[in-house]
């Protein structure tokens, strides 16, 4: 749905590199994470998959149209809420919807009132956005973003500024959308929690330069995972974990492969007379993960 | 086409929902007034009979609505009009950057071209309305103080123009007047639309703008650019009171705006390349 090849893009005024060969995917039905520190270049790769920046080299391709060349009909599929949404304070959120929506050229009553439903604003739809809470803004922001109809979602920071309880709302309502409409969705945020909850796979720039790609860590199932055995019978234990051709650390953590699973190689501890106290799957958090890959400066 | 008007429309009802274009509306009008009551004033008045006089004409047939709605409508667009364009048209884009509201509008399916022309368009449209808003409620002041009739006595030194106009061509050749002025200030809007593009804050587009035309006044009337009159801005901004020639000139008019139109379309291509090639990012 989402093809970023090759993205590079110096500043021109201040010479830094904000993306350095940038290359990455989004599949269709898929939610995304673009994860990195302050000044990764996780806003310019969104500024430039909006055609707001222009790229020194690559292209951004939704659903095949290429933003750099045919911005207009790229951008038809998307819905964004790029940087800290700003709304015309002096019309009201109806009207600003409206005013958004024929830049699409597009209007269709009955829809703006289902969405301004479905992110909770209608009854207030007809008040000045000036008089709005940050919170009311951010539902303001999907709304407009999810109109008219997009095939892919790109939302920049879009809890910044929201209580727990609208962060969980505005999560939950995220999923309803991947999971009733099919929407793509790339969520570029700081919030860690939020990705590790929301997101199937994450992209973590450092520096302007991808460094992870690929399953956000906490969320694989099943096999190839990181296992902590507790026990008074640790040698015995490495050898069962020899013979299955595993390797164990000295404080009992066992790396799975592809080809064994947790249970059978409880089973052989238990076999083989291992007193099991405890046999758990050691998750590696996201943050540990993150701060491991996005390195020193975080 | 309809989806330009409709873009059109909704850029005409950002603008129009903000108080302080009202507001706008509202200062002319009390401007007016003012100049209304400088004109009342003993002097003032025998300044204008002494000028009507010495064309041949009757003061008391001349000191008419049309003639006050004349002198009401250039001091006021003198003394406010370009200021008040130039903060228009400096608002328009740069003010929309620094606010962020061109972030979400450019986030839509529309080229910046289309963004800039709508916008552009709509500048140009407000030009006209002020100034015909002004034409209108002056000559209605007007009205108010001196009743129907009467003809009208247009004066532009500068310019040569010193007319007597019957009270049959009085209302054509004050409605003429009002448009012919209401498109010279468009270039007012241009050059203040021509800086809000460039990367700068809204009040530098606005005070760039507005000097601009302020130093090519000052060396239009003192003279200075007596042998390259072509390069002032203002000069040709003023040839609108050639509508109040008797026979009516068109060639100084057809000249000015063919000119006018010239500039106009160079510093809205020029905005628009330059905002074509900006970075949106903050």
């Amino acid at each position: 749905m989402l093809e970023v090849s090759h993205l590079s893009k110096r500043w021109p005024r201040t010479g830094r590199l904000a993306l350095d060969d940038v290359t990455f995917a989004v599949e269709k039905g898929e939610i995304l994470g673009l994860l990195g520190h302050n000044g990764a270049g996780k806003s310019t790769v969104m500024g430039i998959m909006l055609g707001m920046v222009r790229p020194d080299a690559g292209e951004v391709r939704v659903g095949g149209v290429s933003v750099q060349r045919r911005r207009a009909a790229a951008l038809g599929q998307i819905g964004a809420i790029y940087e800290a949404a700003s709304f015309y304070s002096y019309l009201s959120g109806w009207q600003n919807l409206r005013a958004l929506c024929s830049l699409s050229g597009w209007w269709d009553e009955a829809e703006a009132r289902t969405v301004l439903r479905q992110v909770g604003l209608l009854d207030r739809a007809d008040a000045l956005t000036g008089t709005y809470s940050h919170g009311m803004r951010q539902r303001l922001a999907l709304a407009q973003a999810l109109l008219p109809r997009p095939k892919l979602l790109l939302l920049d920071e879009p809890t910044d500024g929201l209580d727990p309880e609208g962060i969980r709302e505005f999560r939950q309502f995220v999923l309803r959308l991947r999971d009733e409409m099919g929407l793509t969705i790339l969520l570029n945020s700081h919030l860690l929690g939020e990705v590790e909850q929301m997101c199937d796979r994450c992209v973590i720039l450092r520096q302007g330069k991808k460094v992870y790609e690929g399953i956000v860590p906490g969320r694989e199932q099943g096999k190839g995972l990181r296992y902590q055995l507790d026990t008074a019978q640790l040698m015995e234990a490495r050898v069962m974990c020899a013979e299955h051709g595993l390797k164990m650390s000295r404080e009992g953590l066992v790396d799975l492969g592809e080809t064994t699973t947790p249970e059978e190689l409880a089973a052989s501890f238990v076999a083989a007379g291992v007193g099991i106290t405890r046999w758990a799957p050691q998750r590696a958090t996201l943050e540990e993960f993150y701060l491991q890959h996005s390195g020193p400066g975080v | 086409m309809l989806l330009f008007l409709q873009q059109w429309r909704a850029e005409w009802l950002k603008l129009l929902a903000r108080k302080r274009t009202y507001l706008g509306f509202a200062v002319f009008v009390g401007l007016e007034l003012l100049v209304l009551a400088f004109l009342h004033r003993d002097g003032m008045e025998r300044f204008l009979e002494r000028l009507i006089s010495q064309q041949g004409g009757l003061f008391d047939y001349y000191f008419s609505a049309t003639t006050l709605g004349f002198w009401v409508l250039w001091m006021s667009v003198f003394l406010l009009g370009a200021l008040y364009l130039c903060l228009v048209g400096g608002d328009i884009v740069a003010k929309e950057t620094e606010d962020g509201h061109l972030r979400l509008l450019l986030a839509r399916p529309i080229s910046r071209l289309r963004l800039l022309l709508v916008k552009y368009l709509t500048v140009t449209g407000y030009s006209i309305l002020l100034v015909g808003f002004i034409t209108l409620t002056a000559w209605l002041l007007g009205l108010m103080l001196q009743g129907w009739g009467g003809g009208l006595f247009a004066w532009a030194p500068e310019q040569g123009v010193s007319a007597l106009i019957n009270e049959e061509d009085s209302y054509v050749r004050y409605a003429m007047g009002g448009l012919a002025l209401s498109l010279a200030m468009t270039t007012a809007a241009s050059l203040a639309f021509f800086l809000s593009c460039l990367p700068i804050k809204p009040a530098a587009a606005t005070i760039g703008a507005l000097s601009y035309l302020l130093v090519d006044m000052i060396l239009r009337m003192n003279h200075v650019l007596d042998d390259c009159a072509w390069l002032s801005l203002t000069g040709h901004m003023v040839q609108w009171v050639y509508v109040f020639t008797d026979p009516l000139e068109w060639a100084p008019l057809a000249r000015a705006g063919a000119v006018l139109a010239a500039v106009n379309a160079t510093l809205f291509t020029a905005g628009w390349l330059i905002f074509e090639g900006r970075d949106l990012k903050s």
